[in-house]
């Protein structure tokens, strides 16, 4: 017997999933052959490390409320546009919430290893179903509401206004104004004018 | 009282040239925050307007200066409405408008 062919048979060896003809062969092999057996216990100290490794891992603790609430804004955006679409779409808001928590959750566990960690409790689990599940139709979408509105000026303002906005701030809080300017220096001469075909108008 | 006379004359055109070189509206100090947050909201969709519109919007702005502060009132006034206007409202100004525009050629 070869090492390339001792060397393939090594992992199914050690997982016991080799044919007993074969293991004998590999045995046989090993035996004889110092490098195979140096090999064979290096492949089977690896895989026994492996299965030794926790199939659950600690996730940071700000990863886990980010990735919180990230989850609760999914919910509350899902909610309000099923919300608009009807009542009965709305059901579907919560599965689609539920399964963007739990591929979040296992992609974090799977992929996060040091660091400030504090394990996934089932008391976070149960937030996030609370928060996925939302018939919470108020909680979140205020969350995300105001989330989505105050943050927006608190974090993109600068602190410095650009040249062009601090010459003339008044210029753009006019600027819906000044866009339909004309329309709202005739607000009401188009008010009146008639859309009869043919119809008289008035030019106020 | 000639004295006094020229004394104000002075005072009234030394604060109109101060007046002129200041420019127009506030400064980005004196808006509140609201104010501030609309603003910049505001400056950064017209950041991505074509250079003839921002130019275009620019003169609006001087003539909107320009008018008498009930007139500035009154448009303001009129863009509050407009903006209450629901979806089918909306529609049926601009109709009227395109109408109005027309008849105005």
């Amino acid at each position: 017997m070869r090492c390339r062919r001792a060397q393939r048979w090594m992992v199914a060896a050690v997982d016991g999933e080799l044919a007993p003809r074969r293991r004998r062969m590999l045995e046989d092999h090993v035996g004889s052959c110092p490098v195979c057996r140096r090999d064979l216990a290096g492949t089977g100290e690896v895989l026994e490390r492996v299965a030794g490794l926790a199939t659950q891992c600690e996730v940071p603790s700000r990863l886990e409320q980010a990735t919180l609430r990230r989850v609760q804004l999914l919910a509350a955006a899902e909610e309000e546009r099923s919300a608009a679409r009807g009542w009965w779409a709305g059901l579907r808001a919560p599965a689609l919430a539920l399964a963007t928590a739990a591929v979040a959750i296992v992609a974090v566990a799977l992929t996060r290893g040091a660091g400030d960690r504090q394990p996934i409790t089932s008391r976070a689990l149960d937030q996030h179903r609370v928060a996925a599940q939302a018939p919470a139709r108020e909680k979140p979408r205020m969350i995300a509401s105001s989330e989505r509105r105050a943050p927006k000026a608190a974090e993109n303002l600068p602190v410095e206004p650009p040249p062009e906005l601090a010459a003339a701030p008044d210029l753009f809080i006019e600027l819906p104004i000044l866009r339909n300017m004309e329309k709202l220096e005739h607000f009401e001469a188009i008010g009146t004018t008639t859309l009869d075909d043919g119809g008289e108008q008035s030019n106020g | 009282m000639k004295r006094l006379g020229i004394v104000v004359l002075l005072a009234c055109a030394l604060g109109g040239a101060a007046r002129a070189q200041q420019p127009p509206g506030r400064p980005w100090q004196e808006l509140s925050p609201e104010e501030q947050r609309r603003a910049w909201e505001n400056y950064q969709r017209y950041q991505q307007l074509p250079e003839h519109k921002q130019r275009s919007l620019g003169e609006r702005y001087q003539r909107f200066q320009a008018l008498p502060p009930q007139e500035r009132q009154r448009l303001r006034q009129n863009y509050e409405t407009y903006r209450g206007f629901d979806p089918g409202q909306r529609q049926e100004f601009g109709q009227k408008y395109r109408r109005w525009k027309s008849g105005q050629r």
